[in-house]
């Protein structure tokens, strides 16, 4: 049992902002009106500033993608952090494709606690969850690849949509996940002919009536009618081009009454008609967005310096690599997705980078509702995750962001709004786009917040700046389900955190729909296919909102 | 002048030591060199484990023994002089900024790996790797001389950027691999595929040497720069023949297969120079 | 052989393409099955990249692969011909002069292809669960082999660190095989190390290897009487279900009880180690 006393309290969940009030932790590791009696640790936070734990909306850590990423990138393996074996720590890199033991380290030394894969293959999702077996102390949820799944294409071609509903359902149930992640809908299909889906209402190659536009309502209409906790997750279509305002803002307007979570909103707001004219379109991004009160948002800002992309949209990577001539990796995963792999570095001294960093900082501060537009960096497309407090300092410190914005090519203030962006983020809203946002949108009830009931898990910082003047990058403490995991930036406890999946209603006869097609058109035994619940430690079900 | 004598020999589990090091050492004095850490295995022991040391806080360091599966001598340095009286390890002067190292006898792979600056000397045979990127890099060396006497092994500057590679004997495969800029000078030519896949950068032979189908004959004749490169070489005691009228160069063009700009001249004694 | 979704002919509407230094049982049920000399992958490798560029090469060094240029012309023009191609590479390659190079040649060929059509291809790995142990071992340390772990933290160089090297240098002073058979396999100078040296050997069968060991441990089959998970070639996870009871333990027993007995002997663990410092 813990008790955190004399810490002024962030809790806009609840309505708490910055009062100084005790938080209780219960030996189940629930925060509690008050503890009583028996084992009490009293961490004294004088002086400090008390948050929930943060919560990662999306992020790619585990799973055949970024395994194949960590074998693309020795050079950076080799510079990257070290973690040294000792009794208590399992030895390994961080970097920005940390290993599996370093990104729990790494995540709970933020004061990060609740973290979520953002794509999963259904083929290799046992992989997938045998490396956040190898992940300690943050707990995890993970989104399933379904927008260029062909037995669901080959279904919404044939307007069978209900049989396309229980497909998901199955398919959710048999990988052990969580939620639903559309990439690049329909490209990443038409990239096994070496082709893409640019055009919303063009049929998808090698279909002759499915469209984008068409994966992208239907998904979401299903999603809403599983009643999943989390919205449809997309990564839209046409990301990363010169121009894609238009594609992003139709994409907001198809899903009108539905929920979505659009990813990384960064990379789908671009202005102009190519390279050399491209321009910032976050305020347009931003004003449609805000008029769509149905969706939500994470940002996928980009942070100078080195990157890696790692995405499902494989024909997006292809043309990266031809576009920088960086080295590229790609892997296809039959019948359901892929991925693609091009380390990057983005450069202050380049304009389209420079137009990039802007538009996730004008995201950020533009769309007025907190509530609905989460800070992350699409980890590692755009920076590493625990880049995360320099992204907090641009938005907190408007003297600092004037500083930094001045760094900039000249051209480039003619291409963004930034310049003129007085809004500083107090830290409510801090702990708002960093955690209980996130965890609303994810439909984790006991996440983000610090009301009895919700998970203990606390991160502590100093109400001080270090001797840089920068704020939130060291925890003084860190606690996961009541337990002190990190203390004055040493990991005191190993504990082992959850996976968070969902049962959706689904027809049970879909299976035997499923298996003779699957059988035909895979290279595995259907018995093979699901991932078994014993794969998983600490599974815990998060109920459909109809259930 | 710090010296260090190896005690006994180190034969089996190699000896990680890259405090020996003028950077490293320049500061210290006896006991504190005396008390630096190199790595056996897993284990950390201290560098008089393995060395008598006469000397302190200097930036000239003097090394006797078979230290051949010593590595890491001389990693990043910056400034002074590295004397190996005897064979050295993997890695010498790998990441080296500055300075020089020069070995009586014969070096491992990797040597200069990394570089970005400073000379070192081999008199006998080295391994592969030299000047080379460490797996993964985009480029290797990326200034700096690296002079070897004797044989050298695989993808010698492989994607070196800039700086000089000069080897006295016959080298193995790939020499130039993926090479960005720079020059490398082969004494004694080459086995195979010497310039795989180069961007840009010259590669000089004084023998003949199988190509790549991938090399283009250009023409015959004696560069210019060939001249200069020959006087900066005469220095360090190394004669590259330019003299028209003692033969001339036929150049290759490649690696057509990567659209690449690089160059090897291959020196063709008594050869008409053609326009 | 099957039917594709989009290649309704089957064997009839693909084209295979064989390429061998000599005829194989795939060569003749193959299309084209071209034949050339020994050690000359690279060369050819080479030249697909310049003529699918464009560009151009030597046709009397191209002769000495064993092909005409025209032939490789014709090649190069199929492949971008087709609607979707792959290219199956193996040990013929990666373990003939010039090694890891030959693959990376074929990757890049591969790579390369995609600016005209859909291109990839496929390493056929060894036997056994190969790929699996690549796939754990990248997740943990960071990389897929050839692991130090010597320093407290993982460090990766081809080699230096790789098992032959390592063995043929004898810079280790104790092996451990699990799964594997150096003493069939490896030059004589790694065999002559692992019999001087303390080498522990874990599986079904007496080997070679266990010959010359200290310690031979016999483990149950694993995918047989011991379960687990298996990556196949294209890392794919596939779970093993044992059908047979063995009364050996499995390889996973063995391995905790040996770390639980090195834990009990005093003075193992190695004390404090220092990282190399960064490259910057």
């Amino acid at each position: 049992m813990v008790r955190i006393t004399g810490g002024r309290v962030y809790d806009p969940a609840n309505g708490v902002e910055g009062v100084v009030k005790d938080i209780c932790i219960d030996s189940a590791g629930r925060v509690v009106a008050d503890v009583n009696g028996g084992d009490v640790r009293t961490i004294d936070a004088t002086g400090m500033l008390v948050f929930p734990g943060g919560v990662d909306v999306h992020t790619h850590v585990a799973g055949g993608a970024l395994n194949f990423a960590r074998g693309l990138v020795p050079e950076n393996q080799r510079v990257a952090r070290k973690f040294v074996h000792t009794p208590e720590l399992r030895a390994g890199i961080g970097g920005l494709t940390p290993t599996t033991f370093a990104t729990g380290y790494l995540y709970a030394g933020m004061g990060w606690t609740t973290v979520n894969e953002a794509a999963v293959p259904i083929l290799s999702a046992k992989h997938t969850h045998e490396e956040m077996h190898d992940i300690p102390i943050v707990d995890k949820s993970t989104l399933l690849l379904m927008a260029n799944n062909e037995l669901l294409l080959d279904l919404l071609e044939v307007g069978e949509f209900e049989r396309a509903k229980s497909l998901v359902g199955w398919m959710l149930w048999a990988s052990k996940t969580f939620g639903i992640k559309a990439v690049n809908p329909g490209g990443v299909a038409a990239w096994k002919w070496g082709k893409n889906a640019n055009q919303l209402h063009q049929p998808i190659e090698g279909y002759s009536k499915v469209t984008a536009a068409q994966i992208v309502m239907d998904l979401a209409r299903i999603v809403d009618e599983l009643g999943l906790p989390h919205p449809m997750h997309i990564h839209q279509n046409n990301l990363g081009v010169p121009g894609n305002v238009g594609s992003t803002i139709e994409t907001m307007n198809m899903l009108q009454g539905r929920r979505a979570h659009l990813a990384h909103l960064q990379f789908h707001a671009y202005g102009g008609q190519d390279w050399s004219t491209m321009r910032s379109g976050a305020k347009e991004v931003a004003d449609a967005f805000m008029a769509h009160k149905n969706l939500t948002c994470d940002v996928g800002a980009i942070l100078f310096g080195d990157a890696v992309t790692i995405t499902a949209d494989g024909p997006w990577q292809h043309f990266l690599h031809e576009l920088t001539g960086r080295k590229w990796g790609n892997l296809d995963v039959e019948n359901e997705t892929g991925c693609g792999i091009v380390p990057y570095v983005y450069s202050d001294h380049k304009l389209v980078n420079a137009i990039q960093w802007a538009v996730g900082l004008e995201l950020l501060l533009l769309i007025d509702d907190p509530w609905r537009v989460y800070l992350t960096t699409d980890h590692p497309n755009g920076g590493g995750f625990w880049r995360y407090p320099e992204i907090m300092r641009l938005l907190m410190d408007v003297e600092f962001r004037k500083s930094e914005v001045k760094k900039l090519p000249a051209e480039a203030l003619n291409r963004i709004s930034l310049p003129e962006i007085d809004r500083q983020y107090s830290i409510s809203e801090m702990v708002i786009v960093t955690s209980a946002g996130p965890a609303r949108a994810l439909g984790l009830k006991q996440k983000g917040h610090l009301g009895a009931g919700a998970d203990g898990d606390v991160t502590i910082y100093s109400a001080k700046p270090d001797s840089d003047g920068v704020m939130f990058t060291h925890p003084r403490y860190v606690l996961k389900g009541g337990k002190v995991v990190v203390e004055e930036g040493q990991i005191r406890a190993l504990t082992e955190g959850r996976v968070f999946l969902v049962h959706p209603e689904f027809d049970p006869a879909i299976e035997d729909f499923i298996r003779p097609i699957f059988q035909k058109l895979y290279t595995l035994s259907f018995e093979n296919y699901p991932t078994e619940m014993t794969r998983l430690k600490h599974p815990e079900l998060v109920p459909c909102l109809l259930q | 002048m710090i010296t260090l004598t190896l005690k006994q020999p180190v034969e089996g589990v190699p000896l990680e030591a890259e405090s020996i090091c003028p950077d490293v050492m320049v500061t210290l004095d006896n006991a504190g060199v005396r008390a630096l850490p190199v790595y056996f295995g897993k284990r950390q022991c201290r560098i008089d484990d393995f060395f008598t040391v006469a000397g302190e806080k200097s930036d000239e360091i003097e090394v006797h023994g078979d230290l051949k599966k010593v590595r890491w001598i001389g990693r990043g340095m910056t400034r002074g002089r590295i004397s190996i009286d005897g064979n050295a390890g993997m890695h010498l002067g790998a990441y080296m900024k500055g300075g020089a190292i020069e070995v009586s006898g014969a070096a491992s792979d990797w040597v200069g790996g990394e570089m970005s600056g400073g000379s070192i000397r081999v008199a006998g045979n080295a391994g592969g790797q030299i000047g080379a990127a460490y797996r993964g890099s985009p480029r290797g060396m990326t200034d700096g001389t690296i002079m070897i006497g004797g044989s050298a092994g695989l993808e010698i500057g492989m994607r070196m950027k800039r700086g000089l590679i000069i080897i006295g004997g016959p080298v193995r495969d790939f020499a130039g691999l993926e090479m960005k800029g720079g020059t490398i000078v082969l004494r004694s030519g080459a086995e195979l595929r010497t310039g795989a896949w180069m961007q840009r950068g010259t590669i000089i032979s004084l023998k003949p040497i199988p190509l790549l189908p991938s090399f283009l004959y250009s023409s015959s004749y004696a560069p210019t720069f060939v001249g200069v490169l020959s006087k900066q070489l005469a220095s360090l005691g190394v004669a590259l023949p330019f003299d028209a009228q003692a033969g001339a160069y036929q150049r290759f063009l490649g690696d057509t297969a990567v659209v690449g700009k690089g160059e090897i001249l291959v020196w063709n004694a008594h050869a008409a120079a053609s326009a | 052989m099957q039917k594709g979704k989009f290649v309704p002919q089957g064997r009839k509407g693909r084209t295979m393409i064989t390429i061998d230094i000599r005829e194989t049982p795939s060569a003749r049920a193959a299309d084209i099955a071209l034949i050339i000399k020994p050690s000359k992958d690279f060369e050819l490798g080479t030249t697909m990249r310049a003529l699918m560029k464009g560009q151009p090469v030597d046709e009397a060094r191209v002769a000495e692969i064993g092909l005409s240029l025209d032939t490789i012309k014709d090649l190069v023009d199929r492949m971008k011909r087709a609607k979707f191609g792959v290219i199956f590479f193996g040990m013929g390659l990666s373990m003939t002069r010039g090694k890891h190079m030959n693959s990376a040649g074929i990757l890049n060929i591969a790579a390369e292809m995609n600016a005209f059509t859909k291109f990839v291809c496929m390493p056929m790995r060894g036997h056994g669960n190969v790929t699996g142990a690549d796939v754990v071992l990248r997740w943990t340390t960071g990389y897929p082999f050839g692991v130090n772990l010597s320093r407290g933290y993982p460090r990766f160089n081809p080699g230096e660190f790789s098992t032959v090297d390592l063995l043929v240098r004898g810079d280790n002073d104790a092996t451990l095989v699990l799964g594997a058979d150096p003493g069939a396999t490896m030059p004589q100078p790694a065999i002559e190390h692992l019999k001087k040296t303390p080498t522990i050997v874990l599986d079904p069968k007496v080997t070679h290897t266990s010959q010359l060991a200290r310690v031979h441990f016999t483990t149950a089959v694993t995918g047989v009487s011991a379960g687990g998970t298996a990556y196949r070639m294209d890392e794919i996870p596939i779970t093993l279900r044992p059908g047979l009871k063995s009364p050996y333990p499995t390889d996973e027993e063995i391995i905790n009880r040996i770390i639980a007995a090195v834990a009990r002997k005093p003075g193992w663990r190695p004390g404090p180690s220092a990282q190399m410092t960064g490259t910057a």
